[in-house]
């Protein structure tokens, strides 16, 4: 089903070189995290899981991505700016605004004339199932950090890791700091940790579902868990559930990505995009780290399953009825976008 | 050579529908009706004659007396009705269905009805909700080659067509577009005139269901929603007021069995009127009924 072209070997000292920037961008930015807590804790006031929550759904509209902020989460954590609660807020806010940038895409296809409803509703629906099982996983989750449940379960390895790249990226990191203040170093391995993603995007095999390969296999209804399944093996190697939304365009211009299977997919797909956050939170060499993105994927597991063993059919009839709500008039799009904005500036706000 | 129904009844209110709807058959469409009854070991003989003696009630206030059979088994009711469907050549079977609580549905199609449309050898009826007299049809035709619904019904049950006053060709297109650079004209929102203008496989298929149709003296109405499957059936036969709905059920075995959801049992699980499920011919992988040494035979009676 899925074809790969032969191996091209100049990935593999691409994704090398894209690692080694990786583990420079985390380390960049836990040097410079520091000089940014007087902006985060005193002038935005995150202090709490709530305005954390606002903030990191806030900077994930910025940066067009979850994963770089749910990196800063990490990072945050470990120099003391926020705590585990307030990282946790991070990265679930990070999966909320994540989705917009297929929203904002899908916006300008509807300026060049699209229909609202082919240039939006995957955008929607990918929002939708974020939000609905991540909303009832917050309790979940920050029980589970309450209870301090999971802070036995740690991954070593990440001295072990940065360890091998330590002798090229103690200098670069030393002449950075030097050259730039402690925000711009932060920045920088922003910036770094983006391009990062971008350069391991480039090192995945070129995976192109064609049609004729295919075949009539598109056209059926699958149950839920094969497709939720599917959805977390995909974006596990991907670790972006853009990449693996992308992945079904192909499909759909033939007509063969059917509603019954998209909204498990997704499912599947937020719960196992988490995996970088995972890689950063063992890099950082922070069991506190570790443990708030294991807590953040456990949640998120336990309501998926949940909701996928009982009552799936009525869940998903609801989220396909909320996305046609949203498409139904410009009214409702506009109200619908004021929310988008309003609501993480309000938990940022109070 | 009229249509020979099979209604099962355990004497339950339920359970009437189907003999209700075999009593309109057999008026109606000139169908051989024999009503059914299954018993389990060890329960006593009166109890098959109670609820007989009911049926007879129920379908006498339609058809007169003598003008349909009876029959009463012994044993498992699916694997009986199965059986006597079987044996008898039948070209129909009816079988009542409790209308279960909106939030229960999608777990509920009673375990009797599941098995009996999963293997009898011909067409079931799940009869849900109010009978009445089948003037208004929905056929939703899920677009599969293999298994062309209209052609099965055509060939099958041309009975239930005759005498229609209203045929409805449903299409539920369940696809979306992935993102938005797919182009509109993949056909995602297209209507009927759109896809048989088209010529896209769905479109051949709507366009054949036409002729086939027409070719009985029936003129359908072609339609296509969009949207899950069960829940635009449900919408569409209630804007429609329809009588009857007919599906297919095509979900086969191996690898498709274990990865694939179950539409039909969905649509039967969520339909508050008559479905009429028509398995692929060759589709039904019953499995030989179990009968024990010193099972009754069949006791035939006719209507008194």
């Amino acid at each position: 089903m899925l074809t790969r072209r032969r191996l091209h070997w100049y990935k593999l000292p691409l994704f090398a070189f894209s690692l080694f920037c990786f583990i420079l961008a985390i380390t960049l930015m836990k040097d410079g995290a520091r000089s940014l807590a007087p902006l985060v804790q005193q002038r935005l006031h995150v202090q709490g899981f709530a305005d954390a929550l606002g903030f990191g759904w806030l900077a994930s509209y910025l940066v067009m991505s979850g994963s770089p902020v749910a990196a800063t989460a990490m990072t945050f954590l470990d120099q003391g700016i926020v705590d585990r609660f307030g990282a946790y807020g991070m990265i679930v806010g990070s999966r909320m605004g994540a989705s917009f940038i297929v929203l904002f895409i899908g916006f300008l296809y509807i300026l060049r004339g699209r229909s609202r409803m082919a240039g939006l509703s995957m955008g929607l629906l990918s929002l939708a199932v974020a939000w609905s099982i991540q909303l009832p996983a917050i309790p979940v989750g920050l029980s589970l950090l309450a209870s301090g449940r999971l802070d036995g379960l740690q991954l070593g390895g990440g001295a072990d890791l940065k360890g091998l790249f330590d002798i090229v990226l103690d200098p670069v990191s030393q002449t950075l700091r030097g050259l730039l203040p402690d925000w711009g170093v932060f920045l920088m391995g922003l910036a770094l940790i983006l391009g990062s993603f971008n350069l391991l995007d480039r090192c995945l095999p070129q995976m192109s579902l064609k049609e004729s390969q295919v075949g009539g296999l598109g056209r059926y209804a699958y149950k839920p868990w094969v497709m939720f399944t599917l959805g977390s093996l995909v974006t596990l190697i991907s670790m972006s559930v853009s990449v693996s939304l992308g992945l079904l365009v192909p499909l759909s211009e033939r007509g063969l990505v059917r509603r019954e299977n998209v909204a498990p997919y997704i499912m599947g797909a937020n719960i196992t995009t988490f995996i970088d956050t995972l890689l950063v939170a063992v890099l950082v060499q922070n069991p506190d780290a570790f443990t708030v993105v294991l807590t953040e994927m456990l949640s998120l597991g336990v309501v998926a399953l949940l909701v996928l063993v009982i009552r799936y059919s009525v869940y998903e009839r609801a989220l396909l009825r909320a996305v046609d709500w949203v498409l139904f008039s410009r009214g409702h799009l506009a109200a619908f976008m004021f929310s988008l904005f309003v609501v993480p500036v309000i938990l940022l706000a109070f | 050579m009229p249509i020979r129904v099979l209604a099962a009844t355990g004497g339950s209110t339920h359970s009437e529908l189907a003999l209700k709807l075999g009593a309109e058959l057999a008026a109606t469409r000139g169908a051989a009706l024999t009503a059914l009854t299954v018993v389990k070991e060890g329960d006593p003989a009166w109890k098959a004659t109670g609820i007989l003696s009911h049926a007879r009630e129920v379908l006498g206030e339609r058809l007169p007396a003598g003008s349909w059979r009876e029959e009463r088994r012994v044993g498992h009711p699916a694997e009986e009705i199965i059986a006597v469907a079987e044996e008898g050549n039948y070209d129909l079977v009816l079988l009542g269905e409790r209308q279960h609580h909106r939030l229960m549905t999608r777990f509920f199609l009673g375990s009797t009805a599941a098995r009996v449309v999963e293997h009898a050898p011909c067409p079931v009826v799940v009869v849900k909700g109010r009978v009445g007299p089948i003037d208004r049809l929905l056929l939703c035709d899920s677009g599969v080659q293999e298994a062309p619904l209209v052609d099965q019904l055509v060939a099958r049950l041309p009975e239930l067509l005759r005498g229609a006053r209203a045929v409805t060709v449903l299409h539920v297109m369940s696809q979306m577009p992935a993102g938005p650079a797919v182009e509109d004209g993949s056909g995602l929102e297209a209507q009927a005139a759109d896809l048989i203008a088209g010529q896209d496989e769905t479109g051949r298929v709507l366009s054949r269901d036409q002729q086939l149709l027409s070719a009985v003296g029936v003129t359908p109405r072609l339609k296509v929603r969009h949207g899950l499957v069960a829940p635009e059936l449900a919408a569409e036969a209630a804007e429609m007021g329809a009588d009857l709905v007919v599906i297919g059920a095509h979900r086969g075995a191996g690898w498709r069995r274990i990865l694939l959801s179950d539409l039909a049992h969905e649509i039967l699980a969520t339909l508050d009127r008559p479905v009429l499920v028509m398995r692929a011919p060759g589709a039904a992988d019953r499995e030989e009924p179990d009968r024990e040494a010193g099972a009754e035979e069949p006791d035939r009676e006719a209507g008194a």
